[in-house]
């Protein structure tokens, strides 16, 4: 069985159908991308899966669980950990201090337990801090460790971001555009780290318009547009499919395609 | 109780929710062109009446126009505040600029006891103290000016946002701040403007009430939190809804001394506002609209 | 790098120590009553400041009714104390659990909702409460108030002195910060500053944003119930003026004034807004006059302190003490 089952999901606002009927699959160990042009609904529909929106109609399950009318902090806990398309760190803190707030869903230490200072709470403090010092190098910012958030560039910002979704050890990522605004180097370091975190047990689903990045990395492409699944298959077929070139007509990434 | 009676306290209810009617709309004007609650409402009520009471006793100028520019300079004051203070706050956070307007209120009430003193202060009505009869029950004629005073501030708030251009920004801004600004509305012009307009509805309403209840230095909060109750309770950010926010407030506040007791009269508007922020954030009359991420 | 940091930390544990030092031993500098008094007031806003800090600078809330838990604690100690017989310590514990429960039934409903409805509701509580102190007179005396509440006391050990209550109150001034300087240094302290950072962002960390506000609420409801209970007792008369409107406000410009993401600024704001009034306590040459103008200007100083502490420099004293500590050039 999928890990994650999307079923029959529709989004309205107001007149507009931001995502309309859509369902789809994504399997353990997959890297799986969803792409479409501006406005098609990508976002809109992980803010569904993650249930920081609910749908009008439909159902998301993960690992066999109905997700939907879930409360979104409690997704985490479910094994499902997310990014943004504008990044919403937490700028006064570390990079380190981002990672280890990334971690609250998999530690217990309470108000009235972390007041008294409870050897536990301090153990278990010890250890947080360990696993985010390894998950900064494994998206490759050692040296922005004890940097606060706010004075990082923009795109090793968009690391820590995954880095902190990370923390909450998912079975499931979905990263929202983690490309955009990174120079080619960066992109390639990204490539890197999603195979590196794949390689540790994570599913991932990836939005992207960087089309080098999705062909390269992704098994399998969901395309959206103007809320429909317009397609879904391996790049290779995708990249040949005529209504998804259609559908892109007039958008710059067509000669990427 | 009597009909006769009732309709007494209706009267005073009436005229009370029209005093917090313009109080609401102060409030409701700031905060649909900031989004911010504006504590500093109710020093506008206080500096009405203050200033009014110095152009006519200290100044020796005639009631009419010593009324005027009370409440000009009121409106000044406003204009004033929200260029030194809110303005230059450049990200324009809410919580920083509330917390400000908690300071300018303080700021404000203290001026007004530097220049005028602690004591309280006195206006005459306006035309005569006497009183006509309705139904056997006495209004204060003085009350019957704040009911017209009231309709014509409301009325040429009708006027101001629906025929005029600077209303239409003003109901721009309401809608969307960044929509506005990218369709060419001075934004920040709009922001002066709407503390100019609730200080001189401030101050209108300190104005009328001064010859029937007297005025001091430091009645802006109390009156501050009832306009802000209405407000609440007819909906945040719709004008006409703190009109009738203000007068139920009024009614009900009434209507409580009349059949409960007196002991706790400015408890009512207080438990109102807790009420309705707990069961109709959106008050009476608006609409909930979804939260959206 | 390595020598810095525990340069710094040498550096902050003598200045930390003298400072304890110097706050234990003022009793053996001075025995005067009244600059004994202005320091234990002192350290009674320095324990509702800590929850003020939690609360704004931590948590991202601001309160405009935090005079009136103050008031409730006050009030629910000396009546359990005088008119029950209780003893002291069973006033200190209705005080905190009476603010406590309070806290969570006004936090709970305006939290759930966006916006800042916390600080209406809260400034809504805190006239409600001063109608009430004023009115419930077989409680509360009235507005004259409560008078002759017998000092605080521990079993055979009473705090009946002016240095002894003194000592009591930045006894207890010097646990709640502890507590308060252990939270924010953990996993619930991070999830405080995270959703002032950003909620979207910390509700994908799996925070519950409303229940971390809620919790924090609580607990600043509750310190400043346990310093209602102590300063009833130290100061032997309560009436509702010390407990109003006004008084939150400056609470407020306290907590403003001492900034954010900190818990030291906040106490030096407390102390010095505190002492503003009281200047002749700290500098002996002081003529009346002098006094009697700072006290005459006092309410401007504290809200042209909230103004410009907003506009100029939003981290406050906290975050001017954090870029000396850590030579960043300038706040983001
Ligand atoms: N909260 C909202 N209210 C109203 N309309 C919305 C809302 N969120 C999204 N939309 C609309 O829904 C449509 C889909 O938006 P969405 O952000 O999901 O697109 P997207 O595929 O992520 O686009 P992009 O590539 O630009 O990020 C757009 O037309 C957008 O304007
Ligand atoms: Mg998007």
């Amino acid at each position: 069985m999928s890990l994650l089952q999307v079923r029959d999901v529709t989004r309205r606002f107001g007149g507009l159908v931001a995502v309309d009927d859509v369902s789809f699959d994504v399997h353990e160990g997959q890297i799986k991308a969803i792409i479409g042009p501006n406005g098609a609904g990508k976002t809109t529909l992980f803010n569904v899966v993650t249930a920081f929106d609910r749908p009008d109609g439909g159902t998301v399950t993960f690992d066999g669980v109905d997700l939907t009318g879930s409360r979104p902090h409690r997704i985490v806990s479910s094994g499902i950990a997310r990014t943004f398309q504008n990044t919403q760190l937490f700028d006064e803190m570390t990079a380190r201090e981002n990672v280890m707030a990334g971690a609250h869903a998999v530690t217990k230490a309470g108000f009235l337990a972390t007041a008294l200072r409870l050897p536990w709470t301090v153990r278990e403090e010890r250890e947080v801090a360990k696993e985010a010092g390894r998950l900064i190098r494994l998206v490759g910012l050692d040296e922005w460790e004890d940097v606060p958030a706010a004075d990082m560039p923009h795109g090793l910002r968009r690391l820590l971001e995954i880095a902190r979704a990370l923390a909450s050890r998912p079975r499931m990522l979905l990263l929202d555009e983690p490309a955009a605004g990174l120079n080619t180097a960066e992109t390639t370091a990204l490539g890197e780290a999603l195979y590196r975190i794949r390689d540790e047990g994570a599913t991932i689903v990836i939005v992207e318009h960087d089309m080098g990045l999705v062909m390269e990395v992704s098994d399998e492409i969901v395309v959206l547009d103007q809320g429909r699944k317009i397609a879904e298959g391996p790049p290779r077929l995708i990249q040949k499919d005529p209504s998804v070139i259609a559908a892109y007509l007039g958008e710059e990434d067509v000669d990427e395609l | 109780m009597g009909g006769v009676e009732l309709l007494q306290f209706a009267l005073a209810g009436l005229k009370n929710g029209a005093i917090y009617a313009l109080v609401a709309l102060g409030f409701t004007i700031v905060y649909a062109s900031t989004g911010v609650i504006n504590f500093a409402q109710g020093e506008f009520y206080m500096l009405g009446g203050m200033l009014s009471v110095w152009a006519y006793a200290d100044l020796g100028l005639p009631l009419p126009l010593a009324a005027v520019v009370g409440v000009m300079t009121t409106a000044v004051v406003g204009a004033v505040f929200e260029l030194l203070a809110i303005r230059p706050r450049k990200d324009g956070n809410p919580l920083a600029l509330i917390i400000i307007t908690v300071g300018g209120s303080m700021v404000l009430s203290s001026s007004a006891r530097h220049l005028f003193g602690p004591l309280e202060r006195a206006l005459p009505s306006f035309s005569g103290t006497g009183t006509v009869s309705i139904l056997g029950a006495a209004l204060e004629i003085q009350s019957i000016w704040i009911l017209g005073l009231t309709a014509l501030a409301v009325a040429s708030l009708w006027y101001l946002y629906n025929r005029t251009s600077l209303g239409r920004a003003m109901r721009a801004c309401a809608v969307d701040r960044n929509a506005a600004r990218l369709v060419g509305i001075d934004t920040r012009r709009v922001v002066t403007v709407s503390f100019l307009l609730a200080a001189a509805l401030g101050a209108l309403a300190g104005l009328a009430v001064t010859p029937l209840t007297q005025t001091a230095f430091n009645v802006g909060p109390s009156v501050g939190i009832k306009g802000f109750a209405a407000a609440i309770l007819g909906g945040l950010g719709n004008p006409i809804a703190a009109v009738a926010g203000g007068l139920v407030l009024g009614m009900l506040e009434s209507m409580s001394i009349a059949f409960i007791s007196s002991t706790y009269k400015d408890a009512i508007a207080l438990i109102v506002l807790l009420s309705v922020l707990f069961w109709r954030p959106q008050g009476l009359f608006g609409r909930s609209g979804r939260e959206k991420v | 790098m390595r020598e810095r940091i525990d340069m710094r930390l040498v550096v902050a544990a003598v200045l930390g120590l003298t400072v304890v030092a110097a706050v234990a031993g003022l009793p053996f500098f001075t025995s005067e009553r009244y600059i004994l008094r202005v320091f234990t007031f002192a350290g009674v806003n320095v324990i509702i400041i800590t929850g003020m800090a939690l609360l704004f600078g931590y948590a991202g809330q601001v309160s405009l009714g935090h005079a009136a838990f103050f008031g409730v604690g006050a009030y629910a100690s000396a009546f359990v104390v005088t008119q029950l017989g209780w003893p002291w310590i069973g006033g200190v514990i209705v005080a905190i659990v009476l603010t406590a429960t309070g806290g969570l039934l006004l936090a709970l409903p305006s939290l759930r909702l966006k916006g800042h409805y916390l600080a209406m509701a809260t400034l809504a509580f805190g006239e409600i409460m001063r109608v009430v102190f004023t009115e419930a007179r077989t409680v509360t005396g009235g507005p004259d108030g409560l008078s002759g509440i017998p000092y605080p006391s521990l079993g055979p050990l009473a705090f009946d002195s002016a240095s002894a209550s003194y000592w009591l109150v930045w006894a207890v001034a010097g646990i709640t910060l502890l507590l308060a300087a252990n939270l924010v240094r953990s996993r619930a302290g991070r999830a405080m500053r995270a959703l002032h950072g950003s909620e979207l962002g910390a509700t994908a960390c799996g925070i519950d944003i409303t229940g971390i506000k809620v919790r924090v609420f609580v607990i600043s409801a509750s310190f400043a119930g346990l310093a209602g209970a102590l300063y009833a007792h130290v100061v032997g008369f309560i009436s509702p003026s010390t407990f109003s409107l006004h008084v939150s406000v400056l609470l407020v410009a306290m907590a403003v004034l001492g900034g954010t993401s900190s818990l030291l600024g906040p106490v030096i704001a407390a102390v010095l807004l505190t002492l503003i009034p009281f200047s002749d306590a700290v500098i002996p040459g002081l003529s009346r006059s002098a006094l009697e103008t700072i006290q005459e200007w006092q309410e401007d100083i504290y809200g042209l302190t909230i103004i410009a502490v907003m506009i100029f420099m939003p981290g406050g004293i906290g975050g001017l003490l954090r870029r000396i500590g850590t030579g960043r050039s300038a706040e983001r």
